[in-house]
């Protein structure tokens, strides 16, 4: 008799075991779900309605796929596009202030992958929030990261649409500048001197309008060099991140102008909000600096 | 003899200096090269005088304090001055001498605060309170750093701890001259006050029995001192070790008397700086370490060393 | 012979910062050239006080102070290093060094600022390494001498500064015997033979009291007896200064103390 039992309730448990699980797989094949790049599988019960996205490439990008209209929250620096200033700011972002994006209630949080992110993520977590970190320091992560947007906010066809054209700026042959070769440099601070490497965004940028980075030996994003380098590389054009056209404050000083493009004024005023960070309007930053180089002789 | 061989080792380090570089220049453009006298010669000038200036203020405050194991940098300055560093980019203030000024102007404070901390107590400049008060002072102002930091744009102030870590990559001819004129007046105070420092060596109050003038002889030479690394600290940031290798190295080799002691401070403080910056802009090309980490791998090896030594004996 | 007067306290009283008493009450003396003058006294009593205010370190709340008739504030450290010679109780020695070069030390107050050592100097320190017989250690570590040698040395170097007066605080504190001997007998030499005067510090008042003209017992401060050791050391002064009974006897003409036991209850 106690056999009987016994077989009775394990029999039961492996039923509802049984059952569960299936109803579990039933949930997750209904909601949108992806892998992110801090390697958590993302699962949402349906496409996000309210997001907060913390950096302004994702914010562009949500844009970009039509899903703008879902953003509850953004960052103070989200400028682009006109529109994304009418959604509420919840802050710089540096670290997210986790109780003001909680305050949105959002169902879904896109994060920037870092460290300072990562916890902030930890904590929305144990709110019950969704959060989903990518990486979007190079041209190839904007592929990637539109179109798991796209999945998760049920947009998929318009994520993926982003995410071709972006491929094929990516492997875009560029057809040689006119009149010949131009070189450039990319100087983000000078003292020390940091130039950019090819590890960055700018870098590629560069090459996908058919101009040389002097620096493109370097494989780290930036990195301290000396005047002295960049003289001996001698490149055409100083390119700086600026809404300016004033020359920088160091182009004035005789160390500086040993570099033969400091000393001829031969400078590029690279727009920060078109040029500073990866984003849809990539393919548009390429014409832009083609043009430049084109432009100036 | 001694100032032979280093005034020799001084000129062959100065033409390394000039010699070596990541432009690959042959030998025969060298003389017409703008990169050479522009570049290379103020950036070899300007850190022979930083490490001299270095080396005499740390031999001055290993007096001063009483104690072998001191560092210009542990009485609050290097803390003081990179306070002045963040805020001045936090501030945008402009001009390209904002940062120098200000990363002096910290120092100075550092050095005025940690005096003021030592007269309280009723202990003007006790070596004691000049070590703790040091650390404290440093601290805060690190604390302060911090704060500047997490509260503005992250990516300026990033590059200001670059700049902070030390390097003579903005060197020019005008910097050399502030160093020229600026420098000799603390160097000579120093250099005059070096029979005093050794009476120093024995005690406070013996030294007053030997005919040092104790109470002025600490402002002075703590006033010079820190006016020469704060000097230091504005044009090429904080670079560690060779105030406090360097004059162990002559002591050993040379004798502890300020006479000799204070010449071959600065002079092989000169070489060695400027030895290291030619390995900082050449061992990474085409990229460039700060020089402040050359200093600190080289030196602290050699301190290690010296420190067995001086357990042994 | 009318000895040249050196140092002159007269009614000097110093009292430290937040101090209860003053350590030092109306102390007079006066220390001519040729005379050895001892201080003696229990722990407390002022004696180092008493150094630092005839050199000028502490300043009296009263009375005055005079080295070879100038008042003591009128004098500058370079000045008074060429006139009085101070062996303290402690010194650092940060860094090693030689004797030749600890000796030297005593001319630092008659090198100007940028001349150099002269053979003036050098024979000073040679005849200072000589009287303090450690000519023989000339070129050795200060580290690893004795410390009757140390004590020599830095003798020699007080002695190097060819000054008119010897100040020493306890020059014997940890000697030995033989040592402590040399070191008292060094001293009476420089006075008999050159005409020195001395202002010892010591505990040692039976050594005090054979080798010193005069000697001065302090007491909490205040003066308890000043003149001749004879005069000076009576077995009530000696058993109400010190605090313990003691029987005075004479040796070679001069008192000598000895300490009593405590008596033991007899049965």
């Amino acid at each position: 008799m106690r056999r009987w039992t016994v077989r009775t309730h394990l029999a039961g448990l492996v039923a509802l075991a049984t059952v569960a699980c299936a109803r579990g797989e039933h949930a997750t094949a209904v909601g949108p779900a992806v892998t992110d790049d801090a390697g958590r599988r993302v699962a949402l019960a349906a496409p996000a309605r309210r997001i907060v996205s913390l950096l302004p490439s994702f914010t562009e990008i949500l844009f970009a796929i039509g899903a703008g209209d879902r953003l509850v929250g953004r960052t103070a620096w989200c400028d682009y596009p006109p529109a994304a200033l009418a959604v509420p700011s919840v802050g710089d972002g540096m670290p997210p202030n986790v109780e003001a994006v909680a305050a949105r209630r959002p169902d879904l949080v896109v994060l920037y992958r870092s460290g300072p992110n990562a916890t902030a993520a930890q904590q929305l977590e144990r709110l019950g929030i969704p959060t989903v970190l990518f990486d979007l320091n190079r041209l190839d992560e904007l592929a990637p990261a539109a179109r798991r947007l796209g999945v998760l906010t049920g947009r998929g066809a318009a994520g993926d649409s982003l995410a071709r054209a972006m491929d094929s700026l990516a492997s875009q042959r560029p057809e040689p500048l006119a009149p010949g070769p131009k070189s450039i440099v990319f100087v983000v601070w000078d003292n020390p001197p940091i130039v950019i490497g090819a590890g960055s965004y700018l870098d590629r940028l560069a090459g996908l309008a058919g101009a040389r980075n002097v620096f493109h030996d370097i494989a780290t994003a930036s990195a301290q060099v000396s005047i002295e380098t960049i003289a001996a590389r001698n490149p055409d054009f100083i390119a700086v991140l600026s809404d300016t056209a004033t020359p920088p404050r160091y182009a004035g000083r005789p160390e500086w102008r040993v570099v033969p493009a400091v000393r001829n004024r031969r400078f590029l005023f690279l727009p920060g909000r078109l040029f500073g960070r990866p984003g849809p309007r990539a393919a548009e930053a390429v014409r832009e600096l083609r043009r430049v180089l084109e432009a100036t002789p | 003899m001694k100032y032979v061989v280093l005034v020799g080792a001084a000129l062959a380090a100065l033409a390394a200096a000039l010699l070596v570089g990541p432009a690959n220049l042959p030998l025969a453009e060298l003389p017409g090269s703008a990169i050479v006298w522009q570049l290379r010669l103020p950036r070899a000038v300007l850190a022979f005088l930083v490490g001299g200036a270095l080396g005499v203020a740390g031999t001055s405050l290993q007096a001063l304090v009483r104690n072998p194991l001191a560092d210009p940098f542990l009485l609050g300055l290097s803390g003081g001055a990179g306070l002045g560093a963040v805020a001045a980019i936090a501030l945008h203030l402009p001009g390209p001498w904002a940062l120098p000024l200000a990363a002096f102007v910290g120092a100075v404070g550092a050095m005025a605060l940690v005096y003021r901390l030592g007269l309280v107590g009723g202990a003007e400049l006790d070596p004691r309170i000049l070590l703790l008060g040091g650390v404290a002072v440093g601290a805060l102002a690190g604390a302060i750093t911090t704060a500047i930091v997490s509260l503005a744009e992250a990516t300026e102030l990033r590059n200001a701890f670059l700049w902070l870590w030390g390097g003579f990559s903005g060197a020019s001819w005008t910097t050399v001259l502030v160093m020229l004129a600026y420098a000799p007046l603390p160097l000579g105070v120093l250099v005059a006050a070096a029979r005093p420092l050794d009476l120093l060596a024995l005690g406070e109050e013996p030294a007053q029995y030997l005919g040092a003038d104790v109470p002025r002889l600490k402002r002075i030479v703590y006033l010079a001192a820190s006016l020469l690394t704060a000097a230091a600290v504005a044009v090429a940031g904080v670079i560690g070790f060779v105030g406090l290798v360097v004059p162990h190295v002559c002591r050993l080799l040379w004798g502890r008397l300020h006479r000799t002691l204070l010449p071959t401070a600065f002079l092989t403080g000169g070489i060695l700086l400027a030895a290291a910056d030619t390995l900082a802009r050449t061992v990474v090309a085409p990229r460039e370490l700060p020089v402040g980490i050359v200093t600190a791998l080289v030196g602290v090896p050699v301190f290690a060393f010296l420190l067995r030594r001086w357990t042994v004996s | 012979m009318d000895r040249e007067l050196i140092l002159a306290l007269r009614g000097v009283t110093c009292r430290y910062p937040d101090a209860p008493r003053d350590s030092l009450a109306g102390v007079s003396l006066e220390v001519r050239g040729g005379e050895f003058h001892a201080v003696l006294g229990p722990n407390g009593s002022g004696k180092t006080t008493l150094v630092r205010a005839a050199l000028g370190l502490v300043r009296p709340v009263a009375g005055e102070v005079e080295i070879v008739g100038r008042p003591g504030q009128g004098w500058s450290r370079r000045e008074l290093a060429r006139v009085v010679g101070v062996l303290p109780q402690r010194e650092d020695n940060l860094f090693p060094q030689r004797v030749r070069e600890t000796v030297l030390l005593g001319r630092y107050p008659h090198l100007s600022l940028l001349g150099g050592v002269a053979a003036v100097d050098r024979a000073a320190v040679d005849r200072a390494l000589v009287a303090c017989d450690a000519a023989d250690l000339a070129d050795r570590w200060l580290w690893t001498l004795s410390g009757g040698e140390y004590q020599r040395v830095r003798l020699a170097r007080a002695l190097a500064q060819e000054p008119r007066l010897l100040v020493l605080d306890e020059p014997t504190a940890s000697l030995d015997l033989r040592h402590e001997m040399e070191l008292f007998e060094l001293v009476r030499t420089q006075v008999d033979a050159h005409g020195l005067g001395v202002l010892m510090i010591t505990h040692h008042v039976n050594l005090a009291a054979r080798f010193a003209d005069r000697v001065l017992l302090l007491s909490e401060g205040r003066p308890a007896g000043a003149g001749a050791p004879g005069d000076v050391l009576t077995r009530d002064t000696a058993e109400r200064v010190f605090g313990w009974p003691v029987s005075i006897g004479p040796f070679e003409g001069r008192p000598q103390m000895i300490p009593l036991r405590l008596r033991k209850e007899s049965p």
